[in-house]
């Protein structure tokens, strides 16, 4: 007599229900490549930590589909005419995961208490080292914050939504314990945080009293209706065992999965492929310190021997989009003054290479095997650059040992990710600077500084799209790196998933069904 | 037998210094910073700077070892940068983790293989020896993590029998853990079985050549009699130390089969603790593992004289 395989699977469901990692009825299961690092928003955090968290936190501003500032937990704000103050009127009735309601002093303490801490990761964007200083943080009334600077900052609203930032997420004091040390969020999210078992994984449970706002959703603002009653991440790091967990049903969502596995998957029509580029920065950076590739001849040689294009869709597969611009391609400032690119001409690179006075010499491409993309992008490159007769040459290295390289400026051609830059003059801030002052600058250029600077100050969005068109012309003409395309996310949902889409590299579970 | 166990502990301390040293700087030797590795591309030299501060990278390395080496002795190892927890108690969760998985796969392996090594040996040259020589031959030969994933494939994905993926601890939930626990446990003895045997069976090989053996069956006695009673502890030494040295290796953590079937054991803690150049967590990983590959040979060495009694822990 056999054990009939529905029993046992039965059986088996039966354990699995209420084990943390597998899947509940009306759970969402969800893969993490690592586990978060901390449930403090904005404190020890890396872009898997703030994925999740942003389900759990909301600060006044959020940045929308588009990367524009939108209201979240404030419903308006105004700027003073000296650009020093920020008055915040909060929405009315929001209440916190313990059922309190928001004031104002709540605002308040969160934000100094975030603002303030040591090891806040965007402590340079408000403490007066790199832009404004963050004067004071006051209530002004029930539901009215001021924050006052110590200078003109166009970018305060920016910098208060981005990610990396934990968007600067408003908690209630009893997240902390009694000595002042963090203990779990209880914030204004969709979902509360539930239990977090280190190593294996965590869950998030709807919150029933979430205070909805807008109409439809709107990147992190605008609506959020929660449609499942929990989700639960599971730490899987290997992608086989991943997709072995998306196929046996085990999970429903795989947020971040590598194009070339993302691709095999595409035809099958149980699983939806989502893709979409975030403002990420796919690159080859040139070191423009190096003898040979201070040569701006020679770098462009090198951009006319790379079909940027044909480089962008062999290693995603089909599934990226190419951009030549620091313009992210999603960005509302991605007009068509930034469609402009690269011109692949083969032909032109021999008198190219001649004004260089270019005799062969090795040039040393670095990459790392981490990132499949750039690592596909090193081998692509060199095969184009030779047969345009340039001598490329592949390094691979381990991660943290090509970051190091980077810091340090000692490479000739590398093959690098930026992370997410919602803002074109966060992204430009990102690779322009002094060289002398600052080793992993890109592009050492003290009007293109300065043309920066103004973007990061300048509020008004006609002028800074001038600026960014200004710049992008100067980076085709100085091509002092080589912008192949903005980082590319990739998820994968399962069959009883619906409405599952993936955006600037964040997994959102808010409009997202599991039907049973 | 104390006065033995005493001396091998004292010796013990030299060779923790001197894993400690060699941690120590070969983890600092490797390039890359925990500082730019935390802080990623968005670092200006000054959060850099600070970074580094706050770990205690901005002393020379001599006296950041004197300062961790101080309060090794004092019973901290520390606290991770990833994520702020006492290494200690890092350490140990995870390792009760991978112990699980360990003690049950080596006590497996052990009653397969050597009743196994043993009968190839007894009918040396037989097609039964032939059969077990090349299954273990085979099983040796085959990479732990292309054995997990068809494991994992073929109980879990296809007849879907088993999880694919999830732990959980048999302490909280005994009969949940032992089932997240067969396929991994599967994939060790299928692989360890194959080291067992060979030696089981080589070690019984020379324990029936010698003449007391000879003597026994000149006596008469059944082959059964000689080979259970005669021949089998003593061949079962030279095994015993192997058990050991897998035991300790195996402990030391199973960072493939960890991933492959999501286990958060030490292993994988180590490979995700040098990938981010978490000095604090991996120095407390490899002392720890150390002093368990210590332990676990004094424990066999100790119990050695069991098996063979000419050979006395003194």
């Amino acid at each position: 007599m056999t054990f009939p395989r529905t029993l046992w699977r039965a059986f088996i469901s039966s354990i699995a229900i209420g084990l943390p990692g597998l899947a509940a009825a009306n759970t969402l299961t969800v893969q993490i490549t690592a586990d978060i690092r901390s449930s403090q928003p904005g404190i020890n955090r890396d872009a898997g930590t703030d994925s999740v968290m942003l389900n759990v936190v909301e600060g006044l501003v959020a940045a929308g589909e588009k990367g524009e500032i939108r209201p979240m937990l404030a419903k308006s704000w105004s700027i003073s005419p000296d650009g020093r103050t920020y008055t915040f009127t909060l929405r009315e009735g929001v209440k916190f995961h313990n059922g309190e309601t928001m004031t104002a002093d709540d605002v308040v303490f969160s934000l100094q208490k975030l603002i303030g801490h040591p090891e806040f990761s965007c402590k340079t964007f408000f403490d007066g080292s790199r832009d404004a200083k963050v004067e004071s943080i006051a209530a002004s009334g029930p539901d009215t914050v001021v924050i006052t600077l110590d200078r003109p900052d166009a970018m305060l609203l920016n910098y208060m939504a981005q990610s990396q930032c934990g968007s600067t997420g408003i908690v209630h004091r009893a997240s902390f314990n009694d000595d002042g040390s963090w203990k779990a969020p209880i914030a204004t999210g969709p979902f509360t945080f539930g239990e977090w078992k280190r190593g294996e994984g965590l869950t998030l449970r709807k919150f029933a009293d979430y205070s909805i706002t807008g109409d439809k959703p709107d990147g992190y603002g605008g609506r959020k209706d929660v449609l499942v009653d929990a989700v639960k991440y599971v730490v899987v790091p290997d992608t086989a065992t991943a997709v072995a967990g998306l196929r046996s049903g085990a999970l429903d969502v795989l947020p971040y999965l590598p194009p070339g596995e993302a691709a095999k998957l595409k035809d099958d029509k149980a699983f939806t492929v989502v893709a979409a580029p975030h403002g990420g920065l796919v690159t080859m950076l040139f070191q423009t310190g190096d003898p040979l590739m201070s040569n701006i001849a020679m770098r462009r040689a090198v951009i006319a021997a790379l079909d940027t294009p044909q480089i962008v869709d062999a290693v995603t597969y089909g599934l990226g989009v190419p951009n030549n611009s620091l313009v992210a391609s999603g960005s509302f400032y991605h007009t068509a003054a930034q469609d402009k690119g690269y011109l692949h001409d083969p032909a032109a690179v021999p008198a190219l290479l001649k004004a260089a006075g270019y005799k062969g010499e090795k040039i040393n491409i670095l990459t790392n095997r981490r990132s499949a993309i750039n690592y596909d992008t090193a081998v692509i490159a060199q095969a184009m650059l030779q047969s345009a007769g340039i001598n490329a040459d592949i390094e691979v290295l381990e991660w943290a040992s090509q970051l190091d390289r980077f810091n340090s400026g000692k490479y000739q051609i590398m093959a690098f990710n930026y992370s997410n830059r919602t803002d074109p003059a966060l992204a430009y801030q990102t690779v322009v600077g002094s060289k002398a002052k600052k080793a992993n600058a890109i592009w050492d250029d003290q009007e293109v500084s300065a043309l920066v600077n103004t973007a990061l100050q300048e509020a008004d969005p006609a002028r800074r799209q001038a600026i960014f068109d200004d710049l992008h012309a100067r980076f085709l003409d100085q091509v002092p790196l080589v912008m192949l395309a903005n980082g590319l996310d990739v998820g994968v949902s399962g069959p009883k998933v619906k409405g599952y889409r993936t955006w600037q590299g964040f997994a959102r579970f808010w409009g997202v069904e599991r039907s049973e | 037998m104390l006065k033995f166990a005493f001396t091998r502990l004292l010796s013990a301390i030299p060779t923790l210094f001197i894993v400690s040293v060699a941690v120590f700087g070969l983890i600092r030797l490797i390039p890359g910073d925990p500082a730019s590795l935390m802080l990623g591309d968005l670092a200006d030299a000054d959060a850099l700077a600070a970074a580094r501060k706050a770990m205690g990278l901005d002393q020379p390395v001599p006296v950041q070892f004197a300062i961790w080496l101080g309060n090794v002795v004092q019973g901290d190892l520390g606290r991770s940068v990833l994520n702020g927890q006492p290494v200690l108690d890092l350490v140990w969760h995870r390792f009760t983790t991978s112990a699980q998985m360990v003690l049950i796969a080596v006590g497996l392996s052990v009653l397969l293989a050597v009743p196994l090594g043993m009968a190839a040996a007894w009918r040396q040259n037989s097609s039964l020896d032939l059969a077990i020589v090349a299954m273990s031959t085979l099983l040796l030969s085959i990479p732990t993590f292309w054995l997990g994933l068809m494991i994992l494939l073929a109980f879990g994905l296809k007849l879907g029998w088993l999880p694919v993926l999830g732990y959980v601890s048999v302490a909280d939930n005994p009969i949940s853990g032992i089932i997240y626990l067969v396929m991994p446990v599967m994939t060790l003895v299928l692989h360890e079985v194959g080291i067992i045997v060979r030696m089981a069976r080589a070690s019984t090989l020379d324990v029936l050549r010698l003449d007391y053996i000879t003597h026994a069956r000149a006596k008469g006695l059944s082959e059964s009699a000689v080979l259970m009673r005669h021949a089998a502890r003593n061949a079962f030494g030279p095994t015993w130390t192997l058990i050991g040295l897998i035991l300790g290796n195996l402990l030391g953590g199973v960072a493939v089969v960890e991933t492959v079937f999501t286990i958060p054991g030490l292993g994988r803690l180590i490979v995700d603790s040098i990938y981010a150049r978490d000095y604090a967590v991996v120095q407390g990983c490899l002392l720890f593992v150390a002093l368990t590959y210590l332990f676990v040979n004094l424990l066999v060495d100790l119990l050695y004289p069991l098996f063979d009694p000419r050979v006395t822990a003194e």
